[in-house]
C-alpha cells in the first residue's frame, strides 16, 4: 500500500494518519477466520445506526416540537411530504431493528464469553451504548405526542418520584411543567436529536477502538494471538478487507430483506412497534385502557411491575441493567465459549433465555395475579443467573479449549 | 494466503457493485423527493384570484402568490401605444431570451389587452422593483418614460416589465401563468388546467 | 417433569383464557373480519361518497386533503368538486377540517365528534366495520339506539334508513356439554337453550337488504382504511421491489463471499 500509494496520499499521511488508520482498522485489520452468523450483528448495528441518523435528520425537516403541532406534524410527514412515510417507517422500523440487533449482539457476548479477558472494556462500552439507546428510544417515543407517548412517558417520569425526598420536585424538573407538555417535548427533542446521538457516536467509537486493540473473539473462545506468522499476524486470521467485508455484505443483504418485509408490510409490528393507541393525540385527561411499553423494554417493565413497591420496582429495574455491566467479573470460567463450558452453565443459560423471553411477553400484556407471580419468578431467575454465575462457573468442569481455530 | 483476482471474481464484483449501485440510487429517491414542496406548501401556494375591475387606469396593485409579489398594472390606451417608442432602450423587447408564456398575444405581455401581470421579482438578484409611472426626469434616468426601477442594484424595466440595456438584470420580468374570467384574474394556473 | 410442564402450561393457558375476557368488539365478542381492497377504486369512491354524505356533517378528516383523495381515488377534479367537496369556499388543497364548529357539536352531542382520519388505525378496520353494523333499538338511550361494540356510544345510527330497524333478539342454540360437544338427550336429539343478544334486522324496514347494507359499510370502511394511511397501497407495491432487490443483492454477495472464502478454507 505504502509503495503503491500516490504522492498525494503520502503527503496527507505524513500529516494526518489516514492511510495508517485505514490499514490498521479496516483493510489489514486481522479478524478470526472462522466465525458464525452471531458475529454479524455488530456490523448490522452500525448499519442501523447510520439508517437512524439519516432518517432522523430527514424527519426533523417535517417534525414540529410543540404541544399543539407535534402530533399533526407526524401526519404531515406521513401524508403531505413526498415519501415522508418511507422516512418515518424507516426510522420506526429502524428503532425496533436496532434493539433486535443489539439484543442478539449482546446475547452473542453472553454465549461465547466475548467479555472475557482482555475484552472487558469492550463489553462495558457496549453496555453503556445499550443504556444510552434505551434513553434515546424512550425520548424518541414521546415525540409524536400520541396517547401512548404521553402515558408511557407519564409512567416512566413518575419513576423519578420514587426517589426519596427529591422525587416529586425531580419529576417536575424533568418535565419542566406540571404535565408532559410542550416544554417537555422540546427538551426531549433536543436530547433525542443532538445530545444522546453525540454520546452514542462517541461510545460506538470507543467500543470499536477498544475492540480493535484486543481483536475480535470467536465462537471457540480460542486466543488467536498465541500463534502468529513471521509478520506478527495471527495465523488463524484473515484481513478485514475484502474477506470480512464480503461476509458483512451477505449479512446486510439478508438484514435488508427482513427490514423491508417489516417496514413495507408490517410497519406497526402488530402494535408492538407502533402502538395503536399512539394513533390518537395525547389527552392528559384520559388514560388508555392498557399501557404497555414497546417490545424492547418489556422484560424490564415486567420486572418493574413484579415488585409491589414503587422505589423497590425502580431499584430492581435499575439493578437488572446495572448487573449486566459487571458480567466480565462474574464469569469465573476458564473457557469463554459456551461450547467448552460445563453442564451447569448450559442449564443456567437455557433457563435464562426462557425466563427472559417470558418476561418480554409479560411486559406487553395486562396484569393478572398469575402473570405477576410469573414475573416474580422470571425476575428471580434473571438475577440468579448473574449472581450465581461466580459459583456455577467456577465449580463446573470445563472441556479443554483447543489451541487453534 | 494470497488474494487472486480471477475473471470470475471480476465478473462477480462488477455484478454486485452494479446491483448495489442501482439499489442505492433508488434508495436515495425518497430522501431527495422529500425536499420538494409538500402538499401543504402546494396548497398554500395554490392559485389566487383577484377582482381587477375596481383598478383605475394607470394603477398598479400587488398580489401575493406563493409569498412572492405579483404586479398587476392597468394601462391607459396611450401608455400601451407608446410602448414601441421605448424599444430602442430595451435589451430584449420581444422577450426572446426567456420562456414567454403569451408571446405576441398582447402588447401587455398578458392574456389581457389592458392589464399586465408580472412577477415583482427582479431577474438580477431577486429584489422587488418599484413602479414609477410618471414620465419625468429621474435621478437614474433623465429621459424616464415610466416603468420599474429596482432600488437594490439600479435595474430598469419598462411599464410591462421589459429590461433596459446596460443594467445588471439579465432578462425581462417573468409573466406568471394566469387567466382572466371577466374581471376575475386568476394567478397561478392556466385556463382549463384546474 | 414433562407431565409437570404440561400441567403447568394447561393451567397458564386456562388462566389466560380468563384474562382475555374483554373481547375486542365489546358485547359483540370477536370483531367481524375486514379485508381492505385498497386498489378497488369503485369501492373507495362509493365509500368516499357515503362518508361525505353521511359522516362528514359531524366528523372531520383533518389530516387529509381534498385534492389528495380526488387524485388517489381517480376521481376527475371537476366531478369531485361538484359532487363531493363540502363547502363553497373549499379549495382542493385544503384539509378536510369538517363542517361543524366543535363548540356547536359539543352542545348537540355532549362531546365533540372525534376526527376520523386515523380511526381505522387506532381501533382497526375490523372494529369500525363491526361497530357500524351493530346499532340496535334501545329506547333507554338518548338517540333511541345503542351499540354492541361500543355500548353507550353518543352517536345516532345515521344509516338507519338504509339498514332499517335492527333489534336484539333471542334464539335457541344447542347446549354445549363440558366435553365441548353438543349435549344430547337419551333419544340422541340435541338439547337447546334460549340465548339472547343476537342482532336481527326487521325485514323490509330499511331501503337496503342486509347484504346490500353490508356492502355499503364495506365500501365506507374501505375508504376510511385508505384515509388512515393513504400511502398504504404504494407502500405494499414498493415493498416487493425492495425485497426483490435485497434478494438479488444477497445472492450475488453470497456468491462473491463463497468465491473469496476459497482463499482461506
Amino acid at each position: 500500500m505504502t509503495q503503491k500509494s500516490s504522492g498525494f496520499f503520502n503527503w496527507i499521511n505524513a500529516r494526518l494518519p489516514i492511510v495508517n488508520t485505514y490499514e490498521r482498522h479496516l483493510s489489514k485489520h486481522p479478524v478470526p477466520k472462522k466465525v458464525n452468523f452471531w458475529y454479524m450483528f455488530g456490523a448490522l448495528a452500525s448499519v442501523v445506526l447510520i439508517i437512524q441518523i439519516v432518517s432522523g435528520i430527514w424527519l426533523m425537516f417535517g417534525y414540529e416540537n410543540t404541544e399543539e403541532g407535534a402530533f399533526a406534524s407526524i401526519e404531515y410527514i406521513m401524508r403531505d411530504i413526498e415519501y415522508g412515510w418511507v422516512i418515518r417507517y424507516m426510522h420506526t422500523t429502524g428503532a425496533s431493528m436496532f434493539f433486535a440487533v443489539v439484543y442478539l449482539h449482546m446475547f452473542r457476548g453472553l454465549l461465547y464469553g466475548s467479555y472475557h479477558k482482555p475484552r472487558e472494556l469492550v463489553w462495558v462500552f457496549g453496555m453503556t451504548i445499550y443504556l444510552v439507546m434505551m434513553a434515546e428510544g424512550f425520548l424518541g417515543y414521546v415525540l409524536p405526542y400520541g396517547q401512548m407517548s404521553y402515558w408511557g412517558a407519564q409512567v416512566i417520569i413518575s419513576l423519578f418520584g420514587a426517589i426519596p425526598y427529591i422525587g416529586e420536585s425531580l419529576e417536575i424538573w424533568v418535565r419542566g411543567d406540571y404535565y408532559i407538555s410542550g416544554a417537555t417535548i422540546s427538551r426531549f427533542f433536543a436530547l433525542h436529536v443532538v445530545a444522546l446521538p453525540l454520546i452514542l457516536i462517541a461510545l460506538v467509537f470507543m467500543h470499536l477502538v477498544a475492540l480493535h486493540e484486543v481483536g475480535a473473539g470467536n465462537p471457540e473462545g480460542v486466543d488467536i494471538e498465541k500463534h502468529l506468522d513471521e509478520d506478527g499476524v495471527p495465523l488463524d486470521s484473515v484481513p478485514f478487507f475484502p474477506y470480512k467485508v464480503l461476509n458483512a455484505l451477505v449479512a446486510i443483504g439478508i438484514f435488508g430483506i427482513v427490514f423491508s418485509i417489516i417496514m413495507f408490510f408490517f410497519p406497526e409490528g402488530g402494535g408492538y412497534m407502533l402502538e395503536l393507541a399512539n394513533f390518537e393525540e395525547a389527552n392528559p385527561l384520559s388514560t388508555p385502557e392498557h399501557i404497555a411499553p414497546v417490545w424492547y423494554y418489556s422484560p424490564y417493565y415486567a420486572m418493574l411491575r413484579a415488585v409491589p413497591d414503587k422505589l423497590g420496582g425502580l431499584v430492581v429495574m435499575g439493578a437488572a441493567i446495572a448487573i449486566l455491566f459487571v458480567v466480565p467479573w462474574l464469569d469465573r470460567s476458564k473457557a469463554a465459549s459456551i461450547r467448552y463450558k460445563g453442564i451447569l452453565s448450559k442449564i443456567a443459560m437455557t433457563i435464562f433465555i426462557i425466563s427472559w423471553l417470558m418476561l418480554a411477553w409479560l411486559g406487553t400484556v395486562p396484569v393478572t395475579a398469575l402473570r405477576t407471580t410469573l414475573s416474580i419468578i422470571g425476575t428471580i431467575i434473571y438475577f440468579a443467573f448473574f449472581l450465581l454465575m461466580p459459583i456455577y462457573t467456577s465449580i463446573e468442569k470445563t472441556k479443554p479449549v483447543p489451541e487453534r481455530l | 494466503m494470497e488474494e487472486k483476482i480471477t475473471t470470475r471474481r471480476k465478473v462477480l464484483i462488477g455484478m454486485t457493485s452494479a446491483v448495489g449501485a442501482v439499489g442505492a440510487s433508488f434508495g436515495v429517491v425518497p430522501f431527495v423527493a422529500s425536499w420538494n414542496p409538500s402538499a401543504k406548501a402546494k396548497a398554500v401556494g395554490g392559485p389566487v384570484k383577484v377582482d381587477v375591475s375596481k383598478m383605475q387606469v394607470g394603477q398598479k396593485i400587488q398580489v401575493s402568490w406563493r409569498k412572492q409579489p405579483v404586479f398587476v398594472i392597468r394601462h391607459s390606451k396611450a401608455a400601451l401605444d407608446s410602448l414601441s417608442k421605448v424599444e430602442s432602450k430595451l435589451d430584449d423587447p420581444k422577450s426572446l431570451k426567456i420562456e414567454e408564456p403569451y408571446r405576441d398575444v398582447n402588447p401587455t405581455r398578458s392574456t389581457s389587452d389592458e392589464y399586465t401581470v408580472i412577477a415583482g421579482v427582479c431577474t438580477h438578484l431577486g429584489c422587488a422593483p418599484k413602479y414609477y409611472p410618471e414620465i419625468e426626469s429621474q435621478p437614474w434616468d433623465e429621459s424616464w418614460v415610466g416603468g420599474f426601477f429596482c432600488p437594490c442594484h439600479g435595474s430598469m424595466f419598462d411599464i410591462v416589465g421589459r429590461v433596459f440595456k446596460g443594467v445588471p438584470a439579465p432578462t425581462n420580468l417573468k409573466v406568471p401563468p394566469h387567466y382572466f374570467d371577466g374581471s376575475i384574474l386568476t394567478i397561478g394556473e392556466e385556463r382549463g388546467t384546474a | 417433569m414433562k407431565k409437570f410442564l404440561l400441567v403447568a402450561f394447561l393451567f397458564i393457558g386456562s388462566q389466560e383464557a380468563v384474562a382475555a375476557g374483554g373481547a375486542p368488539c365489546g358485547d359483540y365478542g370477536e370483531c367481524d373480519s375486514f379485508k381492505p381492497e385498497l386498489n378497488n377504486m369503485e369501492s373507495l369512491q362509493l365509500g368516499a361518497l357515503t362518508f361525505i354524505n353521511h359522516c362528514y356533517g359531524c366528523h372531520s378528516l383533518k389530516y387529509s386533503r381534498w385534492g389528495r383523495i380526488a387524485k388517489d381515488l381517480d376521481i376527475p377534479e371537476e366531478i369531485f368538486s361538484d359532487n363531493l367537496v363540502f363547502g363553497a369556499n373549499v379549495k382542493l388543497g385544503d384539509r378536510m377540517t369538517g363542517s361543524m364548529e366543535p363548540a356547536v357539536s359539543e352542545t348537540w352531542f355532549g362531546i365533540a365528534p372525534p376526527d376520523l382520519t386515523l380511526v381505522t388505525r387506532l381501533h382497526g378496520s375490523d372494529w369500525v366495520y363491526t361497530y357500524l353494523r351493530t346499532f340496535y333499538e334501545d329506547s333507554s338511550k338518548p338517540y333511541g339506539v345503542n351499540n354492541m361494540v361500543y355500548p353507550g356510544a353518543a352517536m345516532p345510527n345515521v344509516l338507519a334508513s338504509m339498514q332499517g330497524l335492527q333489534i336484539l333478539s333471542c334464539k335457541d342454540v344447542p347446549m354445549i356439554a363440558s366435553n365441548g360437544g353438543v349435549r344430547r338427550d337419551e333419544m340422541g336429539n340435541d338439547i337447546t337453550e334460549e340465548k339472547c343478544g343476537y342482532l336481527k334486522t326487521v325485514q323490509g324496514s330499511g331501503t337496503l337488504s342486509v347484504e346490500e347494507f353490508d356492502e355499503v359499510i364495506f365500501n365506507l370502511v374501505n375508504f376510511m382504511t385508505y384515509v388512515g394511511e393513504p400511502s398504504r397501497s404504494d407502500r405494499e407495491r414498493m415493498g416487493w421491489y425492495a425485497i426483490l432487490f435485497f434478494v438479488v443483492f444477497t445472492a450475488l454477495a453470497y456468491l462473491l463471499f463463497r468465491e473469496y472464502q476459497k482463499d482461506y478454507h
